[in-house]
Order: C-alpha cells, then structure tokens, then sequence
C-alpha cells in the first residue's frame, strides 16, 4: 500500500512536469476561454462596422416558361422564397440559358413545362441543394391557390386556408432527446478521447519503462498490482483533472457570460442536471480504468515502442465499435435498439452505451445498479488480472508473445 | 547471515530452467555466481528476488524461508537502465522509497552515495545527460542507497573505466567488511577471482560445482609445477615432453605424480637458473571451462 503511494506520486509527477500535458491543458483551457467569448467578440466587431453593410451580389437565378404568364407568376412567387438570389426571367432559348449556366452568368435555372412540372439545371449539384424542395413546396402553393380560387374561393380566402396556423405545446414526461442530444455528445466525445489518449499513454509509459530497462529495477523493487495499479490510477486522475479543469473553465465562463450566450442551443449544452454529472464521474472513471488495464497490460508485452501501435489494435477497434453503436444509435434517435440495450451491460461498451441512455431516455434505477456493479467487478477483475499479465510481460524481450501464451502463463501460476 | 538456495526447480512452459540449484553464500564474504549465457544465472537471481516463484524448491535466510520485508535486497541488473528523460535525484529518491526508505532518509543517503562516487554535480541533471560508465555508477547507487543486507552485482564491472572499477572495487570491499552477502555474476574471472571467496557454476540449469574457490582448487591433483626463468632452454631440453612451454614465457612440468612434487622443486631449484617454482592451481578460468564448457 504504502509502495502503491509512492508510484502514484511519482507517475503523477511524470504527467504534471511533462511539458506536452501542461501545454495541451493550457490550450485547452484557453481555446475553450476564446471560444465562450466569441459572441463578445462577435458583437465587438458589429457595432464599429454597422453603418458600411454593403448590399452583397446576390447568384443569379432563371425562370423560363413558354407561357409567359406562368413565367410571371413563378417569378414573383420565387422572389417572395428564394431570398438569397436575383430571380430574373430568362429571354432566348433553353440553350442559351444552358450556356448562361455554364459560363456563370447564372447559377442556375427552373424551365417550366406546366405549372406542375420543371427541370432544374444547375452547374455542379451541390450536396446540400434545397432549391427543388423549395420550388416544390412554392409550385404546390400556387397550384393549390389557383385550384381554390376557380372553384369559387376568392384568393384571399384561398390564402388564409395556405397559411392555418397550429398551435402546439410540448410536455416532456420523461428525457427530451433533443435538449439531451448536445451535452450528451460532448460528453461522450470527451469520454472516447480521453480514454484513447490516456489508454495509449499507459501503454507507452510501461513500454518505455520496460525498453529502458528501468523494468529491471522497478520489477524487484515493487509489486507488479501496486506498480499496475499506481499507473493506472495516475493516468486517471490526470485524466480526470485534465476533463475537470477544461469543463470546469468552460462552466465557469459561461456563468460569467450567459447574456451574451443567449443561444439556446448553447444554453442546452450547459444544462445539466446534476445527477448526470454524477453519473458521468462514475462511468468515466470506471470505464477509463478497465480501458487504462489492458492499455497497460498491452504495453507490457511490447518490448519496443514501435510494436504498441499494432498491439492496442484490437483494443482500440474494441473501443471505437462502442463509440459507433452509440454515435449510431444518438443520431438515430433510438437509443433503447437492442444494440445498446446489450451493450449497455457488457463491461467495456457500458461506459458509453448506458451513460448515454441515462441521458437520453427513460432507465430503471436497478439497470444503471446492475450495469454499474458488472463495471465494478469486471473493472477489478481486469486490474488483477492486467498486473499478473504485467508480470508476465515486463521480463519478455523480444517478439511480442501471442496473447493465448501469456493466458496460459498467467493461469499456470495461480 | 547465511543465505541458502535449496532444490530451485524452475520451468518457462515447456522449458526447464532450473533443475535444482542449490548454493550457499555467506554474511562477509562475496559470492561469484558463474555460468555461460543462457545457463540460468538470471533466472536464479530473479526467484532470489522473489520476482516470480520458483516451482519449486526453497530460499532460506539462516535456515528459514527468506522474509522479503525485513531482508533488503540491493540489486544491479545486468541489462542497466533507469528513466532517462528524469532528474537523477528523482528517480534515485524515487527507488530508495519503493524500497521502503522515508523521502528524507533516502535523500541523505543518496547525497552520501553520489559523492562518494565522485557524482554530486550530476544531482540535478537528466540521466541521459551522462556518459555510459556514469549512469552505471547511478544505477550501482540505487543497489545501494537503502542499505541492503544482499547485494546482487551482475556484471557490476562491465564499461567502467579503470578508476572507476578501482572505486568500485573500494565499494565492494567496504559492503563486504560490513558483513552484507555480496553475490557477483560476472563474466571477468579475474574480479571473482579477486573478491569472492566461494562460488558456483551453473551449467544447462544445473549447479555444475560450488563451494569454497581455494577448496575447488585443491582438487584438482597437484602434480604440476609452474617454473619462471629467463632461461627455459637447458629445462626444456633436459625433461623433454613432460615439460611444456606456455604462451606466458613460464614452464609447466608434468610430474608422474603428486609424490614426485617434493623432489622435483628441489632439483629444479638446484640445478637451473630459476627465479620463481611453485605448485600449478587451475585459474578460475581452467575451473570454468572444464565445468561450464560442454553445455547440454
């Protein structure tokens, strides 16, 4: 116990004066300072500039319709939709506005057939080209107002039928998925980053130990589970104090600056309940530690630092596929599928998984106990069993052993 | 203190490393423990240490199991290497309290140790600043600081320069004078030869011979003489083939036998131009030959 001590001070030490984590903390820190302060900024800039806003040259867009009733009628109607262009009707023939198309002097164009049907042409289609689904919505509008109004309607009633308004509220009886969505993601990004980082950091500090030949020293002097274990718990607070000083900065600053963060989107983010905070702590630290394991056990067996990266493979896909089915399953917005129903009890997908179902929707209390007291056990399990690997590992140079040799050391001893 | 390795059997999977290694080695004096690569030293030294166990077999301290609590053990592995981005007073400080030391108890002996091995300046320096024979005396202070009651030295000599194996040698003697064990694992015969009273060669596993380094050598038949003369001509002609020339200039004589010892000496004195005669010893090295050559 008292060795555990001493380990834990002295890799603590090692994160603390490395100057890479000071520096990445501090960037962080202050990235996250600048960015909570933008809208200042933003509004900063505003007001010196207000008076010179130059009207900006909006694209070009044609119309073109044989009728030339039609082409008045969409063009005053595209007008009123299409805001960012300059609708103009287009003269000549359907080549020429290809040509217009092509050579730029318009972007792009609606031929009408009849007042229901067109063709768009446009230059490069564009991934996010809404135009078709505007125009849609706009043809149907006017084909709707011109059948109302010859069966008798007068277009104004015609146009207060088009424009009913709904009135609606919305009672939330258990999670609001689209309030939870955003603080959610962060927090699982937070969580899937930092349990990389650390894990590969882990298993880069044993290995470095080990190709060093500090191992040799180190493994007669201390027990293998308290240098496993002091390692493990030294990445994690690390990590830990890291995740709490960059939020931390970022909760504070919000609280300083709320009038200017009125957005509500950003407002979303900051609103956590207090007990997904907690929740959030334990499935962070647990789930960094059972990760941080057999990070380390890994990092045991690798006699040079160039085989970690191949080592942590099947660890780091392990971890990734979880990220996925719950990246997946948010977007989704089915985050009760059976994907993450199991998963949120299998110990290394958990973390993630449960965490983010506690967020996003309705738990019994006796899950989230079951699914935390699996964690518990099988995150000291790991831990055990990650230190007899150690042992194992640290005294073998050479080619990395494969993993059903050192299983069968590690039993063989007990 | 009398440390006892008894029956050590010891297997990695299918390979069998050890098959009953047993030794002895004494308070006071220093032990050589002497074998070919690959022939088990390590492995030995490592279930001394208690790093994994042995399968089995026992490590006695006067007689009973060892108490790795109360005995401390210093140890200078052969592969050497501390961290070498890290301040050395850290991580000296560091070894000396997983060792068991209090911080302010381990800083006082480690300002004792780096100066006297001639390293104060180095205190607050990188390891990897150091020259390779320096960062051995670094590492030689971490067997040492927490002022253990077994030594281990595994190639303890091996890239230092003739001072500082005269340091080392001062080191060594003192730790021995205190009455610690000091074990030695060593490839330079001419040091075991020099400090270590007993040893044991461990060939394919197996403790091939230990004991007493003079008993070992009093074995082996004294029936040679060794002759050192500025004159070999008249000796070599007059005995013939039992007289021999070695690649140092001096004579060995094959006597009939260990009887004829006696006479010979005086005929030799005598009757030729001699400046030294004595009876031939095996040197540590002839022992380890015969002993460790033929590896199974």
């Amino acid at each position: 116990m008292k060795q555990f001590g001493k380990i834990l001070k002295f890799e603590l030490n090692g994160y603390l004066r490395n100057k890479v984590f000071v520096g990445i903390t501090i960037f962080l820190v202050v990235a996250i300072a600048v960015v909570m302060f933008i809208p200042n900024i933003i509004a900063a800039l505003e007001s010196n500039d207000e008076v010179d806003v130059t009207p900006i040259d909006l694209p070009t867009m044609l119309v073109y319709a044989e009728d030339e009733n039609l082409s008045a009628i969409v063009k005053e109607y595209f007008g009123n939709a299409f805001v960012d262009y300059n609708i103009k009707v287009a003269e000549g023939s359907i080549d020429e506005l290809k040509n217009d198309i092509i050579s730029g002097n318009a972007e792009c164009a609606f031929v009408m057939n009849s007042a229901s049907s067109y063709t768009y042409y446009v230059n490069n289609l564009s991934m996010y080209d809404s135009n078709t689904a505007i125009a849609d919505t706009v043809l149907q509008e006017v084909y709707r107002v011109g059948a109302m109004v010859q069966n008798g309607l007068t277009p104004e009633q015609a146009g207060e039928i088009m424009s009913v308004q709904i009135e609606s509220g919305i009672e939330t009886l258990g999670k609001d998925q689209m309030q939870n969505f955003f603080y959610t993601y962060i927090m699982i990004f937070a969580l899937y980053m930092v349990i990389l980082l650390y894990g590969q950091m882990v298993a880069t500090n044993v290995a470095t130990e080990k190709s060093s030949r500090a191992m040799e020293v180190l493994i007669t002097s201390a027990k293998p589970t308290s240098m496993m274990f002091g390692k493990v718990l030294a990445s994690c607070i690390a990590g830990f104090s890291q995740l709490v000083l960059v939020f931390g900065t970022a909760i504070l600053l919000y609280n300083v600056n709320k009038e200017a963060l009125s957005n509500p989107l950003i407002a979303s983010i900051f609103d956590i309940p207090i007990e997904l905070f907690i929740y959030l702590m334990i499935f962070f630290v647990l789930g960094f530690l059972i990760y941080a394991f057999m990070f380390g056990a890994i990092g045991s067996t690798a006699s040079k630092l160039e085989d970690i990266n191949t080592s942590v493979m099947p660890i780091t896909f392990l971890f990734i596929i979880a990220f996925m089915v719950v990246m997946f399953s948010m977007s989704s917005g089915s985050v009760d599928n059976t994907a993450m129903l199991v998963c949120s009890y299998i110990p290394f997908t958990s973390p993630m998984a449960m965490f983010t179902r506690i967020c996003m929707s309705t738990v019994a209390w006796y899950e989230i106990a079951i699914s935390i007291a699996i964690l518990i056990c099988s995150t000291i399990g790991i831990g055990v069993f990650s230190a007899k690997i150690y042992r194992v590992g640290v005294l073998l140079y050479g080619m990395p052993p494969k993993f059903s040799t050192i299983v069968k050391t590690v039993f063989k001893k007990q | 203190m009398i440390l006892e390795l008894k029956n050590i059997d010891k297997s990695f999977g299918e390979k069998e490393v050890l098959k009953g290694v047993s030794f002895v080695a004494e308070g006071g004096r220093a032990f050589g423990l002497l074998g070919r690569n690959g022939a088990g030293k390590t492995t030995s030294i490592r279930i001394l240490m208690n790093v994994f166990p042995a399968n089995s077999g026992e490590v006695l301290i006067d007689g009973k199991p060892i108490d790795y609590d109360k005995i401390g053990i210093g140890y200078l592995p052969e592969e050497r290497g501390l961290y070498p981005k890290k301040l050395i007073i850290d991580q000296l400080v560091y070894f000396a309290e997983l060792k068991g030391m209090r911080t302010k108890d381990a800083v006082k002996a480690i300002d004792y140790w780096l100066s006297r091995l001639g390293m104060s300046e180095y205190r607050n320096k990188r390891l990897d600043t150091l020259s390779k024979g320096n960062q051995q005396k670094i590492q030689l202070i971490t067997a040492l600081a927490h002022d253990p009651d077994i030594v281990i030295l595994d190639e303890p000599f091996s890239g230092l320069d003739p001072v500082n194996a005269m340091l080392l040698k001062d080191v060594v003697k003192e730790q021995i004078t205190k009455g610690k064990i000091v074990l030695f694992s060593s490839h330079q015969m001419s040091y075991i030869e020099e400090f270590c009273d007993s040893i044991a060669i461990i060939n394919a596993g197996k403790v091939a011979i230990s004991g007493d380094l003079h008993e070992i050598k009093r074995t082996y038949p004294r029936d040679k003489i060794v002759v050192n003369t500025t004159k070999p001509e008249q000796i070599k002609a007059d005995l013939g083939e039992a007289c021999i020339e070695r690649e140092d200039g001096t004579l060995l004589i094959q006597l009939d036998g260990p009887d004829k010892k006696q006479s010979m000496m005086k005929r030799l004195v005598e009757s030729y131009d001699v400046d030294e005669v004595k009876v031939f010893e095996p040197s540590l090295n002839d022992i380890f030959v015969e002993y460790a050559g033929s590896q199974v």
